[in-house]
């Protein structure tokens, strides 16, 4: 039997450029030759053979959506993308697309904003445009609800509210002051468009502003979220 | 005398190998550190157009543009509990991007104690990301072709920008001065300022905040600043040439300007005050809207 070397040798470093390589598949006569002689690398390549083996036993886990907005958004601003030209450029530049705001909120928000901006002929339903809520409480948004997906909207909204109340403790007080200063801006444009809406269904601008509104909200939200305090 | 000859021993093993840390320290391709107390100094070769990315929880970021291929930091720590961390890619060689990034390290370390100040110069060309929580940012004289600046609470003042420029802040103010290029700039609560913007697309909005846009209007521009409750002013010379598209549901809207009225509704759908006409031979397009707060256009 050949002598094993137990020392590091320039074989060594041959061998891992060529492990990689070998372990997809691919013919490479010096790393089973080295195994046969270098004890150290026989126990690298047996340690990444049963790794190998118990990774493919994991079951197979689907991140969350957000997840997939993270990569896509920075793959967004690496410029992974090609431009989208025509009319539907001005899609791909909409803001919010750069926040892992939930898949679920993004088509809630879609089709709000193709009702908003729909001519209003009917009159709609007297609905109250917003309710009080108790302090701490999650915004009302039940305005929405009569809307074709505003329930939808609804929901992916306090969901983002829910996960902020449970994110709060843990934000530094200034930090936490603005979030809330400015989700404080926000739900009062909210409650002034709804009312608006309520006298005069047809206005363009409340329709504009409550969109947006709902919009910045979410991405606030999503921003307290996703926030790296350094830690 | 055998104390004297141990000394001797330790002067002539130590002497090399402390040359060798320092001949070592020097030979590290593309980095040069100095230390001085808590003031941590590092250049970095950069291949052209490279991508600077900084991460901070609070403090300031100021970065400038040079003429050097390189990327030179001086970043200060308050607290040894607090770390800069840098990451380089590819390690060796030109470096295409680099990245730093403030970690505390110590989670019982708050308040101002987090702290870390970063000094950057870049070059031109260079593509930057730059996210503060609480701290303010400060970009002066720099040509690249993307920079993103974002904010919790601290204020962005950029100046002398060349390229597209997207800032945001939730509730910190905004300054733009004389930036060229593309500027997209928003803010919930903070105000935003505009000077001398020599842009060709210019997209700004704020929830609470005030807009003060100061400057002229380049011809083939396109404008558009809105708010929803803050006061919108709009400062410019009288030889502006622009396409003025004015709205506001419930604030006052003021003009000093002589604009050749374009049409107006006969029968206004909703209570708001809107202005759509022309100034001079209208070569920009301006679009000017807010919900409850007031637009002021006034001639400089």
């Amino acid at each position: 039997m050949d002598e094993t070397r137990r020392y590091r040798t320039a074989e060594c470093d041959r061998f891992e450029l060529e492990l990689d390589a070998y372990m997809d598949g691919e013919i490479r006569p010096s790393v089973p030759a080295h195994l046969r002689e270098c004890v150290f690398c026989k126990v690298v390549f047996e340690d990444l053979t049963a790794l190998r083996s118990a990774a493919r036993e994991l079951p197979l886990e689907e991140p969350s959506p957000v997840v997939w907005a993270n990569i896509r958004a920075q793959l967004s601003r690496e410029g992974a993308f090609a431009e989208k030209a025509g009319v539907w450029s001005w899609f791909w530049q909409l803001d919010f697309l750069r926040r892992p705001v939930p898949v679920a909120a993004f088509a809630c928000m879609l089709a709000l904003g193709c009702w908003l901006t729909a001519p209003q002929n009917n009159p709609q339903p007297k609905t109250t445009a917003s309710l009080p809520t108790s302090a701490g409480e999650p915004t009302v948004v039940r305005s929405m609800a009569f809307l074709a997906g505003g329930e939808g909207l609804e929901k992916a909204i306090r969901e983002l509210e829910k996960a902020f109340k449970a994110r709060e403790a843990t934000l530094a007080p200034d930090v936490k002051a603005t979030y809330e200063n400015s989700l404080s801006s926000l739900d009062a444009s909210i409650r002034e468009c709804n009312d608006s809406l309520q006298r005069e269904p047809g206005n363009s601008l409340a329709h504009e502003y409550l969109f947006a509104a709902y919009s910045q909200k979410a991405e606030v939200l999503s921003s307290a979220l996703e926030i790296d305090q350094g830690r | 005398m055998a104390d004297r000859q141990q000394q001797k021993t330790i002067k002539t093993t130590a002497t090399p190998f402390a040359l060798g840390i320092f001949l070592c320290s020097l030979a590290l391709p593309g980095i040069v550190v100095a230390a001085k107390g808590n003031r941590i100094e590092k250049t970095f070769e950069v291949a052209p157009n490279p991508r600077v990315t900084v991460s901070n929880a609070r403090g300031q970021i100021l970065i400038r543009g040079w003429d050097k291929q390189q990327v030179h930091i001086v970043y200060s720590v308050i607290s040894p509990r607090v770390e800069v961390d840098s990451d380089v890619i590819p390690p060796s060689g030109p470096a295409d991007k680099v990245h730093f990034s403030t970690h505390i390290l110590d989670p019982l370390v708050s308040g101002k104690d987090q702290t870390a100040d970063y000094s950057l110069d870049v070059p031109m060309g260079t593509d930057l990301e730059i996210r503060d929580t609480l701290g303010s940012v400060k970009i002066d004289k720099l040509q690249g072709d993307d920079a993103t600046v974002e904010t919790v609470g601290g204020a962005i003042v950029v100046s002398d920008f060349t390229g597209h420029l997207f800032v945001r802040s939730i509730g910190g103010n905004i300054d733009v001065i004389r930036a060229a290029g593309r500027v997209e700039a928003y803010s919930i609560t903070g105000d935003l300022h505009f000077v001398s913007p020599t842009t060709s697309k210019l997209r700004a909005t704020t929830t609470s905040g005030r807009i003060v846009f100061e400057g002229d209007f380049p011809d083939g521009g396109d404008y558009s600043l809105s708010e929803y409750s803050g006061d919108m002013d709009i400062i410019c010379p009288p030889s502006a040439s622009f396409e003025l598209n004015a709205k506001t549901d419930r604030g006052k809207l003021e003009n000093e300007m002589p604009i050749t009225i374009r049409h107006q509704p006969a029968t206004p759908l909703s209570s708001a005050n809107s202005l759509f006409g022309t100034h001079l031979s209208g070569k920009a397009t301006v679009n000017l809207k807010s919900f409850s707060g007031a637009i002021r256009i006034r001639q400089r």
